[in-house]
């Protein structure tokens, strides 16, 4: 089979076309055909050599297809089931053989395109509304980069909850984005201090919540503009990492909360793996969760898909089609 | 009136009984004749500086008597209403001025003793237990100081909501208190340390929530026994601040919370003050909640009072009789 391999760390020239032997299932495992792989940072960080992974390997962690294998102990998938998996490396390739308990069914109303692309961010924006802070009809969310590729679907989650979405964005592109996703009002932080146009926005009252991917940019002024015993939810940080935190600072600041999710700790038994993407799935179908696949890319252009990502001249999703 | 003075700050020795004037209530205060003042580690903070008032000052932020005066934009208080406080500096005396929206009726089957009790810890174990960290029946709570002030109601109130209670505790005779009020384990911290101990009591599964007023000694310890997504309230530092904490430690751990909480931040409104005394106030008069007053001391003995809770050796209330 075709895959994308990574014989040793580096640019996005590290990845090379590679012809392997189609993977054999494991006794808990299912073979998949890929149709679509997602893109995201984290390839990135493991192409170069951030994140360690043991050489050569497939990049990819997310990805949809269809089952053609299963190993001897498998009874929750069979061959020819339509299923999606995030979290699980070797998806920039044909087939993919993936511990049968992470892959997840993909409902009617769904095409495999649209599974790829929303497993990782659509479960992330999932479970920060669902279950990190569970939104309220009539709260206020402050979301940062909110036309990034999390951002657009929580921005959307947020407001079909009922609550009002203050997005941040770098662009008047962006903010178009934004709005059109559901967010009430957009602060351009390229153009104006979001602290002081939140505590306007909010009549000096505050957030309940803030939603932050960015870190270190954006965490200490967050702190400032949430209400009394509001929520900061900080759950990535691409401005680089936050600094250590005085505990002092949160109870001066009104009694505050922090947390700092990820993703496996919202998907960690099979049981909330499934209702979770299984929501997530229910909101596209409906109509109710609208996802930008911006650019699908032939596997062999891989290396192409990582400089857009890099270059941050996307803002929606990429796939890799084998 | 005879009231307690600080001058200077410092040890306990620098609180003498002297005679001044009995204070004016300005337009929207009540004046109190005292029947009790409370005694709490924060009057120990001001009098020996590290928190700063001042000079001269009358300390104590706690107690219940009636209203003998009422200042001429006064309405919510009148002449001969049972009252009780926190958060009014002044208390160690016969009589203070208290703006009338700090105060809270007291019912006819709760005493002046019992109402001043019930303000300062009570308030605290009430927020801890319900809005904090809303707790529920089957959830396991780690209450640290379980013998202490607010440890003990906080242990009666988790107790009566159903949730399991782990307790620690520095001595066999605290440990037996902590156990009364309802503790299901008690963890004796100066012969075992906690963290293996809550570990093995819960299975290896850790606690829903922390309880911490102890801080730096305790908190770091706390991170390992706790769920995934659990919640850590540290609302004191009774052993000395907590360093700065990397909020990645948080997702490292399990996507977990920290709160760093004050009392101010849940008794904002008039409305919030009212419902929880009324609430605490209830379950005192049903016997549900049960205070235990340590010891009483005439006024003149303020300095004992503050030897004896710094030194940690009387579990319960301290009380101030002018």
């Amino acid at each position: 089979m075709k895959a994308i391999q990574i014989r040793q760390v580096g640019g996005p020239e590290a990845m090379a076309l590679a012809e392997l032997p189609v993977p054999q299932p494991k006794a808990n495992e299912a073979v998949v055909k890929l149709a679509a792989s997602g893109v995201n940072f984290i390839d990135v960080y493991q192409r170069e050599g951030r994140y360690k992974v043991a050489l050569p390997f497939v990049p990819g962690q997310e990805g949809a297809g269809t089952v053609t294998a299963v190993g001897g102990d498998v009874k929750s998938v069979k061959a020819g089931d339509r299923v999606a998996w995030t979290s699980v490396l070797g998806s920039y390739a044909e087939y993919a053989a993936v511990a049968a308990d992470r892959l997840v069914p993909i409902p009617a109303g769904v095409t495999e395109q649209q599974a790829a692309a929303v497993m990782l961010q659509g479960m992330t924006a999932h479970y920060l509304s669902h279950d990190t802070y569970p939104l309220a009809r009539g709260e206020t969310a402050l979301v940062h980069a909110a036309a990034g590729g999390v951002g657009l679907l929580l921005v959307q989650m947020a407001h079909h909850i009922g609550a009002r979405v203050i997005a941040t964005v770098s662009t008047e592109e962006k903010a178009k984005l934004a709005r059109e996703a559901g967010a009430d009002e957009i602060v351009l932080y390229t153009l104006a201090d979001f602290e002081a146009e939140t505590r306007r926005l909010t009549a000096g009252k505050g957030v309940d919540v803030v939603y932050d991917s960015v870190g270190k940019t954006t965490f200490e002024k967050g702190l400032n503009i949430l209400r009394p015993r509001g929520m900061m939810v900080l759950y990535g940080g691409s401005s680089g990492p936050v600094p250590p935190l005085d505990l002092i600072a949160l109870s001066v600041k009104g009694s505050l909360f922090v947390t700092r999710p990820t993703l496996g700790h919202y998907t960690a038994t099979r049981e909330e793996l499934v209702t979770r993407s299984g929501a997530v799935f229910g909101l596209m179908a409906a109509g109710k969760l609208k996802l930008r696949i911006e650019h699908v890319y032939p596997l062999a252009e891989a290396q192409r898909a990582h400089r857009d990502l890099e270059g941050r001249k996307t803002t929606g999703k990429l796939l890799l089609i084998p | 009136m005879k009231a307690i003075r600080v001058q200077h700050t410092g040890g306990p020795e620098v609180m003498e009984l002297a005679e001044v004037p009995v204070p004016q209530p300005k337009p929207a205060e009540a004046l109190i004749k005292i029947s009790v003042a409370g005694v709490n580690s924060i009057d120990g903070h001001f009098r020996d500086g590290s928190f700063r008032t001042p000079l001269p000052f009358i300390p104590g932020q706690e107690g219940a008597g009636v209203v003998t005066a009422v200042g001429r934009q006064a309405k919510l208080v009148k002449l001969g209403d049972r009252v009780a406080w926190s958060g009014t500096l002044g208390s160690y005396a016969e009589y203070v001025a208290a703006p009338e929206d700090h105060l809270v009726p007291v019912p006819k089957a709760i005493t002046d003793e019992q109402a001043t009790a019930a303000m300062m810890q009570g308030l605290t174990a009430h927020y801890l237990a319900n809005d904090a960290h809303k707790l529920k029946a089957g959830e396991t709570a780690l209450v640290h100081a379980a013998a202490g002030g607010v440890g003990l109601l906080l242990v009666q109130l988790a107790h009566a909501i159903g949730a399991r209670v782990i307790g620690t505790a520095s001595s066999e005779e605290k440990g037996k208190l902590a156990r009364e009020a309802g503790a299901d384990e008690v963890i004796i911290y100066t012969k075992a340390d906690f963290e293996p101990e809550v570990k093995r009591l819960t299975g290896g599964k850790g606690v829903d929530v922390v309880y911490d007023g102890v801080g730096k000694a305790t908190f770091e310890r706390n991170l390992n026994v706790m769920k995934p997504r659990g919640m850590l309230v540290l609302y004191g530092m009774s052993s000395g601040p907590v360093p700065p904490v990397d909020p990645a430690k948080l997702s490292e751990k399990g996507s977990l919370y920290m709160a760093r909480t004050t009392l101010a931040h849940f008794t904002a409104t008039r409305q919030e003050l009212l419902a929880r005394t009324s609430d605490l106030f209830r379950l005192i008069e049903d016997g549900r909640l049960k205070l235990r007053i340590a010891k009483k001391y005439p006024l003149a003995e303020a300095a004992e009072a503050h030897r004896d809770m710094e030194a940690h050796r009387m579990p319960g209330k301290l009380l101030l009789v002018p």
